[in-house]
């Protein structure tokens, strides 16, 4: 090998390491940000499943009843109660 | 605008339309009175920004609206000792003195979150005594009849301590609980039971969040009294209380709770209120500061975001809109759009206009014979439509419907899915955020299950570069590409589609308007299918 071209591999394994040292914090950053919405996101899936159980504690079990005089009650019922 | 200077020949304090110029900033928090009374407070070193000339503190955006006329402005510290300017001050172009008070004439303060709310200062002691009644009864009925530790807190809790008195300018009580949950999911659940169990007592209600619902007290001088119950709860170790407070405290400073006297009536508090308040508003709780601020922790208020907000993000921006610019636009024709839907519906077919605001549309199709529902998540809009229709004896029914609460969305599809309607929706999808959005198409899906259609009308952003429909911050341009993608991939198909000049929601030309057609075929049930053993 050449010095020349021991220069130049020494060179690329230099530039390679700047790469992936520069790359890696700016990677983190990204998925940190990535990370911090997507636990947002699963926040926001408490209300989500209260007002489904919600619905379904309140409404659907009655709805089941299938008596439509009862159904109508029911949801002016609902309706007022939230 | 026009400036008067406080004192020659260098002011101290120079009032202007844009606010405050203090030579300095002095440390200490400054009252600001119009006329005598009480209007705002502030830290200049907090709340000011440095500007050639000293230090601009700008005014509140809520006060702007009635900064039109002439009014004696006193700025002085808390004890009124030390004054830094009593003037009379013309602002704006009015001719008038500046007066700020509500539609019914009743005077108004900014509070601590910038907010406009009626202060203790300027309540009769008769109706003070209906606050605190009202404050005692909430706090009864949270504990009797809904289970659940009430106690007496912020303003209330440190006027009691402090004076045995409310102290001047707050506005409202507030009352918290503290829940045995420790998941936002069981914590919202057991709001929602509370909110139940109020409304069935009689009390008239608001949910601001999924753990606070605000009571609204009916009081002998017209004006409503909002008692704010807040949940305090704990989840992993971290103790939440809202509005956003957050961080170490021990149940022992709740538990057992004890009580205290405000204005001689007995009310439940935390068995240790020093260490309550020294939480809320840090060591300086004993030193009067009309213009504190809440510095909550950042990822506190984030994680209550994320559990248990969400859901009526621009609702104060809207109440703002129905009370200003709404209000004149109630005086309006109905739309070319209500017109271009009128036209393709047999006469006295039943429509729903999901996000009538002003209800102009929902209004005119109602005197055209067709039986409506009005739906709209702004109460104000809901008040303003309601009023109208008793005004010009027309029937229609006005419903809540908040398209970023699930529960609202799939009760609004329950019932058009029972009763149908076609959907028509004006202006409605540029105020929506994607989960709106997506809320919206599941509604549709529900209601046009068995036929009828929905038409749309919506900024469209064909990549024209078009300015920002009005009213600006609250509604955006949509690609129709997109719109079309997400109604697809709901189901739907769009019959018509077509982008043309038309105008935004102020009436004001927008070069690019989609209007479209959209139905929804309905859903195939599956076929047994045998097969062979």
């Amino acid at each position: 090998m050449t010095t020349f071209t021991r220069t130049r591999a020494r060179a690329r394994i230099a530039q390679d390491r700047y790469r992936r040292l520069r790359r890696r914090p700016i990677g983190v950053r990204a998925r940190l940000a990535v990370l911090e919405e997507e636990l947002q996101e699963s926040r926001q899936l408490n209300r989500r499943i209260t007002e489904l159980v919600d619905v379904v504690a309140e409404l659907l079990v009655l709805v089941d009843d299938r008596d439509e005089e009862r159904v109508r009650e029911v949801l002016a019922q609902y309706r007022a109660s939230i | 605008m026009s400036r008067v200077l406080s004192q020659a020949p260098a002011p101290v304090v120079t009032v202007s339309g844009d606010g405050l110029l203090l030579r300095s900033a002095p440390a200490e928090p400054q009252v600001v009175s119009f006329d005598g009374r009480y209007i705002w407070a502030f830290t200049a070193a907090r709340d000011g920004r440095s500007v050639p000339g000293g230090v601009l503190v700008e005014w509140p955006p809520v006060l702007r609206r009635f900064l039109d006329g002439t009014v004696r402005v006193r700025v002085a510290d808390v004890t009124g000792d030390r004054v830094l300017h009593d003037q009379e001050v013309l602002l704006g172009a009015g001719d008038g003195r500046v007066q700020v008070v509500d539609p019914q004439g009743l005077p108004l303060a900014v509070d601590k979150v910038g907010h406009l709310c009626r202060a203790f200062d300027d309540t009769a002691e008769g109706v003070r005594a209906e606050i605190l009644t009202g404050t005692r009864r909430a706090l009864d009925d949270l504990r009797d009849v809904c289970g659940v530790e009430a106690y007496l807190n912020y303003g209330a809790l440190l006027g009691a301590v402090r004076d045995g008195a409310m102290i001047a300018h707050d506005s409202d009580t507030d009352v918290c609980y503290l829940s045995r949950h420790t998941s936002p999911a069981d914590i919202i659940a057991e709001s929602y039971r509370i909110q139940r169990a109020l409304k069935q007592l009689g009390w008239t209600l608001l949910r601001m969040s999924g753990g606070d619902i605000k009571l609204l007290l009916p009081l002998s001088d017209g004006r409503l009294c909002h008692i704010d119950v807040f949940v305090a709860f704990r989840v992993g170790g971290t103790f939440y209380q809202l509005g956003n407070r957050s961080g170490r405290l021990l149940d022992s400073v709740i538990l057992p709770v004890s009580t205290i006297t405000l204005h001689g009536v007995e009310l439940p508090a935390p068995a240790d209120p020093e260490a309550m308040l020294a939480f809320i508003y840090g060591p300086g709780w004993r030193v009067p500061d009309p213009s504190f601020k809440y510095a909550d922790p950042v990822r506190g208020v984030r994680r209550l975001d994320g559990w248990l907000r969400g859901f009526r993000t621009d609702m104060g921006r809207w109440t703002e809109f129905h009370q200003g610019a709404g209000r004149r636009l109630v005086r309006g024709r109905r739309s070319t759009f209500a017109k271009w839907v009128d036209r393709q519906l047999p006469r006295g077919a039943p429509v729903a206009e999901i996000g009538c605001g002003t209800g102009r549309d929902a209004l005119w199709l109602a005197r055209r014979g067709h039986p409506v529902i009005a739906f709209d998540f702004s109460r104000a809009a809901r008040a303003a439509v309601l009023k109208r229709a008793r005004h010009r004896r027309l029937h229609l029914e006005v419903r809540a419907l908040i398209l970023n609460e699930l529960r609202t969305v799939l009760l609004a599809g329950a019932e058009l899915a029972r009763d149908p309607h076609h959907l028509a929706a004006r202006h409605l999808l540029g105020c929506l955020d994607d989960r709106a959005r997506s809320q919206l198409w599941l509604l549709c899906r529900m209601a046009l299950r068995g036929g009828g259609t929905l038409f749309l009308e919506f900024s469209a952003d064909t990549g024209v570069g078009a300015p920002d429909p009005e009213p600006a911050g609250l509604v955006r341009r949509l690609d129709p590409d997109v719109v079309r993608r997400e109604i697809e991939a709901a189901g739907g198909r769009v019959v018509r589609a077509r982008v043309r000049a038309g105008v935004d929601v102020l009436g004001h030309p927008d070069p690019t308007v989609c209007r479209m057609r959209v139905a929804w075929t309905r859903p195939e049930h599956p076929t047994s299918r045998r097969t062979a053993p």
